[in-house]
């Protein structure tokens, strides 16, 4: 590790850096003094002068992101180059797109998934490549046109490094969009995601779920705007924080005039395991249209006692019990990883948790596959 | 069927009992502005001791140095200071009984009930007329007890007392906290000192109304209780005003010692008219095993800012936040409530709801903030919001910062307007429509009123239910 900070801090000192001030900003923001509205990041500045910028169609500028105006441009600016792909109308696409960055890369990545057709995304992220740590990050635009389906899925694992992630969907009539979020830790994630629900009957199901410990900080700003009739969101987050981590997470539901018969529902569980962690959350319901229903709701609690005798009779620890909600985490995002790359992305974070990477012990028994990925 | 669905019309509350002028003819009015020189006008008028003055003066620089925050909360563009008077008062002493106090000032409490109230169910009243105290009295069975209710500028005359206001004021509150807390204590006047000795449960609640009547003026009364340890006090607080179309400003500060084993209710109707600007700030801290219920209704003002704080300091303390906010034609009220838990083993509950109408706007906005040290506090927070047009707007911004593994926090927040089929079941049963639709939207409202006392659950009442018989189509 001490080789790792080491390279690690010899790249920033070769490296230019700015600071991303008031960046993951919801659209309503409260109390300044809470420390609750935006998070300042400090990213790599690489000098592009004389170079060409290959940018996206100008059609996804007009694509809200979720981290925010500031972070656009900065990703635009560091890319090596912009990915555009295309899914023609009517066309289920087999094979996923893949947006895997690594330390120090930064990806910007439009993607257009016409009428009727369907595609799977995949961002796979760490902050550290080849075991050094650094920053990277994806920006990624989504256009799916009336009656699309999209799945996406987002494996963050950024170990010691610092990982960006900014998404934006802009989803037509008709269209669905399924998000699974899986941040695994890092040493500073922060997650913006924004989507247009556009037009009539547009539907977004996100599933986020996250695990931060140690001092890891972690920041996630998501914004769903129902604009469209009969709109639909339904938004779930769960997560375990442990140790001195630090979470923020600042989630919209924008129900905007016009979109009568719209629905949004969000829900977040957290379960708190250490006494440093820092668990922020601001949920947000923004409603401008008499005919539609939001609604919210958050538990933020520790396991209970009475859960805690429970597998004490059945001879767990403490620390045994609380690990089984963290292991369920992984195994869970292990088992549904949609690609190699994603897979890719829970092994290394895996592999940087001695408590869940239990090879002398012998609780291989609790989650096989945590420790074993290739035998599950 | 469209999605155009037939919408509950709720007429405009009836404001014709608050919208009534008296002359101001004799009355002392300060200019409009804000300047060192008004500031010690008014310390000088009140022989206020030195440490005041200074407060004063500190609090006005302040004032200037603050900024407005500009990233959150409705917009305060149409209030301007230098069209704003700081001061104005009736030329007339405070009286002990109605009798002495000036005929056009009598009527206005009269019409108001304020007289009425006190000789059935209180146990003392101070009535607040533009920036001073004219009416204040106490039964004297309470005053017996020890229990001090008087004006802030009387207890700061009163040896015995003067030291406990400088003990106390300013604290809870500091003029650093905000930009109008800051103006706050530049230029307050008039305000009530209540003082509860340990032990002392008094049996009926004590009232503090607060009538603005000039036009382009402030008020910024100070409301200080300190409640000290197993006693027990029911606060109320009413507020209005006649509609001017010139802006007015309340700016009041209400600072609550709630000591160890004590208990403190204080209920709130605020009917300010739409053209106030209500930028007020009130804020509690509870100790071990105390209790603090917050009871808050707000239907008027133009602009609202408007957070009750509670700091739970002491182990084992509970507070309790009940709240409506009816937001109609140019209203913009963000309101909600703020909640500090630093004891072991408290129990917060927030229930809040708002009604909004005709482009009205509601913005429920909360903190829930679990320090460390507070082991196995346990916080519920609901909040529910009903559309009844859609002109209108309605948001929840719900902030919790929670720092404690061993708390639980719990919160819900609903948006929406009353379903068809929740009106086609009643109309089934026998009920119009018109009567369907009132049945929902005091149905609503009554989780609230049932907690307000008598006389203002029956003024709320009032707000929402006879405005909406006939109204509705």
């Amino acid at each position: 590790m001490a080789e790792k900070n080491a390279a690690a801090e010899a790249a920033c000192a070769a490296t230019p850096e700015i600071a991303l001030e008031r960046v993951n900003v919801a659209p309503a923001q409260t109390w300044n003094r809470l420390r609750t509205n935006d998070i300042t990041l400090t990213v790599p500045a690489r000098g592009r002068a004389g170079d060409v910028y290959f940018s996206l169609p100008r059609l996804f500028e007009g694509v809200e992101c979720g981290m925010g105006r500031e972070v656009t441009d900065w990703a635009e600016s560091q890319a090596a180059g912009a990915r555009y792909v295309e899914v023609p109308r009517g066309e289920k696409r087999e094979e996923p797109i893949v947006v895997a960055v690594g330390a120090g890369e930064v990806a910007d990545t439009g993607v257009m998934v016409r009428e009727g057709a369907e595609a799977t995304i995949v961002v796979a992220a760490g902050g550290e490549k080849d075991g050094e740590a650094g920053t990277s990050a994806s920006l990624l635009r989504v256009i799916a046109e009336a009656g699309a389906r999209v799945h996406l899925y987002e494996y963050v694992s950024a170990g010691a490094g610092q990982h960006l992630e900014s998404v934006g969907i802009s989803a037509g009539r008709d269209a669905r969009v399924d998000v699974h979020q899986r941040l695994l830790g890092g040493a500073t994630v922060a997650l913006g995601f924004a989507c247009d629900l556009a037009d009539a009957r547009a539907r977004i199901d996100l599933d986020c779920r996250y695990h931060a410990g140690g001092a890891e900080v972690l920041d996630i700003n998501e914004i769903v705007r129902q604009r469209g009739r009969k709109t639909r969101s339904e938004l779930s987050y769960s997560g375990v924080l442990e140790g001195a981590a630090k979470k923020g997470l600042r989630t919209t539901i924008d129900l905007i005039h016009g979109a009568k018969g719209a629905q949004g529902n969000e829900a977040e569980t957290v379960l708190v395991l250490g006494d440093d962690v820092v668990n922020k959350t601001l949920p947000t319901i923004l409603c401008d249209e008499d005919d539609v229903a939001g609604n919210h709701g958050a538990t933020i609690g520790s396991v209970s006692p009475e859960q805690l005798a429970y597998l004490a009779d059945r001879g767990l620890s403490r620390e045994d019990a609380e690990q089984l909600f963290v292991r369920a985490l992984y195994e869970e995002a292990l088992m549904n990883a949609p690609c190699d790359e994603a897979r890719a992305v829970v092994d290394d974070s895996i592999g940087d948790r001695p408590l869940l990477n239990h090879e002398d012990d012998d609780s291989k028994g609790v989650c096989p596959q945590l420790n074993h990925p290739e035998e599950a | 069927m469209s999605d155009q669905r037939k919408r509950t019309q709720v007429a405009d509350v009836n404001r014709s009992l608050y919208d009534f002028t008296k002359s101001e003819e004799g009355y002392e009015r300060y200019d409009d502005g804000l300047t060192p020189e008004i500031v010690r006008a008014i310390s000088e008028k009140k022989d206020e001791p030195e440490w005041m003055l200074e407060m004063r003066l500190r609090a006005l620089e302040l004032y200037h140095a603050r900024p407005m925050a500009e990233n959150w909360g409705p917009s305060i563009a149409g209030l301007d200071l230098d069209h704003i008077s700081t001061y104005v008062s009736p030329k007339t002493k405070q009286a002990k009984s109605w009798d002495d106090v000036p005929a056009d000032i009598k009527d206005t409490f009269e019409r108001l009930g304020i007289p009425e109230a006190e000789r059935e169910s209180l146990a003392g009243v101070g009535a607040q007329y533009d920036s001073e105290i004219v009416y204040h009295n106490m039964r004297d069975d309470v005053a017996k007890q020890g229990v001090v209710y008087t004006t802030i500028e009387d207890a700061l005359h009163d040896p015995q007392w003067e030291p406990v206001v400088r003990e106390y004021f300013g604290t809870l509150i500091p003029p650093t906290d905000h930009k109008f807390a800051a103006l706050h204590y530049a230029v307050w006047s008039g305000g009530s000192f209540v003082y509860v000795p340990a032990g002392v449960t008094l049996p009926y609640p004590l009232q503090s109304y607060f009538r603005l009547n000039a036009a382009g003026a402030g008020q910024f009364e100070h409301t200080l209780i300190i409640v000290e340890p197993g006693a027990d006090l029911h606060f109320i607080e009413g507020c209005s005003a006649p509609k001017y179309y010139e802006a007015n400003l309340h700016a009041g500060a209400v600072e609550l010692f709630v000591k160890d084993g004590a208990r403190l209710r204080y209920s709130t109707i605020e009917n300010w008219s739409k053209n106030m600007y209500n930028l007020n700030t009130k804020r509690a801290t509870i100790g071990a095993d105390a209790k603090m219920e917050w009871v808050s209704g707000s239907f008027g003002s133009h602009v609202s800012y408007l957070y009750p704080t509670t700091i739970m300091a002491g182990d084992r303390s509970s507070c309790e936040f009940t709240g409506i906010t009816f937001a109609g034609a140019t209203q913009d009220l963000d309101t909600g409530c703020k909640v500090i838990m630093n004891g072991a083993d408290t129990t917060a509950s927030v229930s809040t709801k708002s009604i909004s109408k005709d482009g009205g706007v509601n913005t429920f906005r909360s903190s829930v903030v679990i320090g460390r040290r507070a082991d196995r506090a346990r916080c519920s927070v609901s909040c529910q919001s009903l559309m009844l047009d859609d002109i209108s707007r309605s948001d929840t911004i719900p902030a919790m910062d929670v720092r404690n593994a061993t708390a639980q926090v719990g919160h819900e927040a609903t948006i929406g307007r009353i379903s068809d089929d929740t009106i086609l079941y009643l109309m089934s049963r026998g009920c119009s429509e018109a009567e369907a639709r009132t049945l929902v939207v005091n149905g609503f409202a009554n989780p609230i009123s049932k907690e307000l006392p008598m006389e203002y659950a029956v003024e709320m009442n009032n707000l929402i239910k006879l405005e909406m018989e006939g109204a509705i189509g």
